[in-house]
């Protein structure tokens, strides 16, 4: 589903990824790891299209296509998804029809029909409940004056709501505390489906323990330096970065 | 004095005389005093502060005519643009003419009918109205509105009547207007302890016909009475349209005033309170929207001369294209005026380079135990905000159009009327996408 080879990219002349190589096949779940500033953002950001990166080497296929030279919404209606770390705040944006339109937008786009406001309705408060959205955030602006973990839940809502293929999470469990790392991880299992790639972008290991990754790739200095199975995080937590970080110098 | 302004004064003159010569008419004093008050003032320039960024050279150069045609318009058309919630009442103008037959008198307690028919009758109280808070005018504009006026509307609602159902105050300007100058003036007179709810639109029956709008409104409030004011500005797109409200509040009473100006090739609201009773408060909210070739122009002048009143002030702007905004707000707090309130705020989105924004908030503050705010910004599409609607399916436009809506909705909320916020979101939103 997705193909990134030798990806080189950058802000402002500073290089950032350094030759990234990855394959993801449908399906399957894959966890991007590593210490600070080792560009798992970066990473996600230009998956998503956020501008401001100059991408100086490489490719990235997406079910065939160039994805690099899609414009943000073609991304996104082609079923890429970016869940954010900073969710922006949308103050006088009702996050309802917000989602709404979202939702149409891309089903216009791919030439289906719009979804009618009463069924639509009973989509959202249905996943609204599964990822335990209190409803009433639905009436209000988009994630404004929402707390982290409403903000996250949001994201997920979103992403389940729209279905994407391709579903990039960009350090979703930041900030949350157990009961929302819960609700975000069981709202994320949910959508693993044989016709679904994940990439779950993390520092800590505690998100992979409530979702079991199928890949675990360590980012260090723009390159992957290992990639092994869940074991590979397990084995992370215990040790921290320092030791593989040194064993990739040495 | 030249020659412009001399003429003028003749032709307004010789227009107070046709008057005279029809029959009569009871204002011809005040008419007469207002048009001499014209030649003293002239055209307003840019050389005085109050019209520093809004020059009236296209106005000017238009010279629109004081004639008065009487042409058939497409009455089905004007009741399309009726107000579709139940009124109380309702007063319909076009192209400057009460349109009787289009009218809709209304209930008990509620008595609306056209200036010209009052003064007509020799309404004592009309009669006294005219120019109570407007004086003869400050300014040229002003004084050749009372000078020239022809009609508008009266709106009086009894001691102690609530009127729930908005009062609809519509005008629509035609291919009749084309080329003209009008001059209403409208009269509003909440007696002790009424609450009203007036809706007051100025709409185009043709997108592209010129004429100019110079328009007077007199708002008085007695003790506790209490009035909501939603007005739309949506005129056609080669109109003039000048509008000075004046408010005249006694002890208690609240205006809330909620206006919109989204149409016009030029337009210029000024809006002057002064309070000279306790415990009186005004509130005025309001959103603009300018594009290419067009002029908006917002004057509140707020005026606190008496203690214990609050007044808030928010504004918000939207410029695209080559669009122009001026927004002067004026607070004054006067000695006397202990224990006021007073909050000034304006925001403007500007969504291209070629936008200009002229933005003045004033405060002016001579008594020492008040509360008192102001401030304004001026600001562009938050490029993160972009990137998070686009990654979610909106195209540029669509996002665009996402944002502006959530940037107005603050004000768009204020209005109390629900088909008013659906017809105001659907103007921002046609814009916004183009």
């Amino acid at each position: 589903m997705l193909s990134i080879k030798h990806l080189s990219a950058g802000v402002d002349g500073k290089a950032i990824l350094k030759g990234i190589d990855l394959e993801v096949r449908a399906g399957e779940v894959h966890a991007v790891m590593g210490p600070n500033g080792s560009g798992k953002s970066t990473l996600a950001h230009i998956l998503a299209g956020r501008d401001g990166y100059t991408v100086t080497d490489g490719e990235v296929r997406y079910m065939g296509r160039d994805l690099l030279g899609m414009e943000i919404e073609e991304r996104a209606r082609q079923g890429v998804f970016l869940a954010m770390q900073y969710p922006v705040e949308l103050p006088g944006v009702n996050n309802m029809t917000f989602l709404r339109e979202s939702m149409n937008a891309i089903r216009k786009s791919r030439g289906e029909e719009e979804m009618d406001a009463v069924s639509f309705m009973k989509l959202v408060r249905e996943k609204a409940r599964q990822v335990k959205l209190d409803e009433k955030l639905l009436k209000r602006s988009v994630n404004t004056g929402f707390s982290g973990g409403e903000k996250k839940r949001n994201e997920i809502l979103q992403m389940a709501v729209l279905e994407p293929f391709l579903a990039i999470l960009d350090e979703t469990d930041s900030g949350l505390d157990i009961d929302a790392l819960r609700n975000v991880a069981d709202g994320v299992n949910r959508l693993r489906s044989p016709h679904r790639a994940m990439i779950v972008v993390t520092h800590y290991q505690r998100l992979l323990d409530y979702l079991e990754p199928d890949h675990v790739h360590v980012l260090a200095g723009g390159r992957i330096v290992r990639s092994g199975g869940k074991e590979l995080a397990l084995e992370l937590e215990a040790k921290g970065y320092g030791w593989l970080l040194e064993e990739v110098a040495a | 004095m030249n020659q412009m302004i001399r003429d003028y004064q003749q032709t307004a003159m010789r227009y107070i005389d046709s008057l005279h010569e029809a029959g009569g008419d009871r204002l011809t004093g005040r008419r007469q005093a207002a048009a001499r008050r014209f030649a003293e003032l002239g055209f307003p320039h840019t050389r005085t502060e109050a019209w520093r960024y809004t020059g009236i050279e296209g106005l000017m150069q238009r010279g629109f005519e004081l004639t008065e045609r009487d042409e058939a318009f497409p009455r089905h058309a004007v009741m399309r643009r009726f107000l579709r919630e139940p009124t109380a009442a309702r007063l319909v103008f076009v192209d400057g003419r009460y349109q009787a037959d289009l009218s809709d008198t209304g209930l008990a307690g509620v008595r609306v009918g056209s200036l010209r028919e009052a003064v007509a009758v020799g309404d004592r109280q009309v009669l006294e109205a005219v120019g109570s808070l407007s004086g003869l005018g400050d300014h040229g504009f002003a004084a050749l509105n009372l000078a020239t006026l022809q009609d508008g509307a009266v709106i009086r609602v009894s001691a102690g009547v609530t009127v729930q159902q908005p009062i609809e105050l519509l005008h629509l300007a035609g291919k009749g207007a084309a080329g003209r100058a009008m001059r209403p003036r409208h009269l509003v007179m909440l007696e002790a302890d009424a609450s009203a709810n007036l809706v007051e639109r100025y709409l185009a029956l043709d997108g592209e016909t010129a004429y100019f709008n110079n328009l007077v409104c007199e708002i008085t409030l007695a003790e506790r009475a209490s009035l909501v004011h939603q007005r739309i500005q949506q005129e056609s797109a080669q109109a003039y349209h000048l509008c000075d409200i004046h408010l005249g509040l006694q002890g208690k009473a609240h205006y809330q005033g909620i206006n919109a100006a989204v149409g016009g090739v030029w337009s210029r609201t000024r809006i002057h309170c002064r309070f000279t009773d306790p415990g009186a408060g005004c509130e005025l909210d309001g959103l603009y929207l300018a594009g290419e070739g067009q002029l908006t122009d917002f004057h509140l002048d707020v005026d606190h001369a008496a203690p214990h009143c609050d007044s808030r002030e928010n504004f918000k702007g939207i410029l695209h294209g080559g669009g122009k905004a001026v927004f002067d707000g004026l607070i004054q707090v006067r000695e006397q005026a202990q224990k006021s309130n007073a909050h000034l705020s304006n925001a403007n989105l500007m969504l291209s380079r070629r936008a200009e924004v002229d933005t003045k908030p004033q405060l002016q503050i001579y008594a020492d135990d008040v509360q008192c705010s102001h401030g304004a910004s001026v600001g562009r599409l938050d490029e993160q905000a972009m990137f998070y609607l686009r990654s979610r399916g909106f195209d540029k436009g669509q996002a665009r159009r996402l944002l502006c809506l959530g940037f107005a909705n603050e004000i768009v909320e204020r209005f109390q009327s629900a088909p008013l916020r659906e017809q105001l979101s659907e103007v921002i939103g046609q814009r916004l996408e183009e």
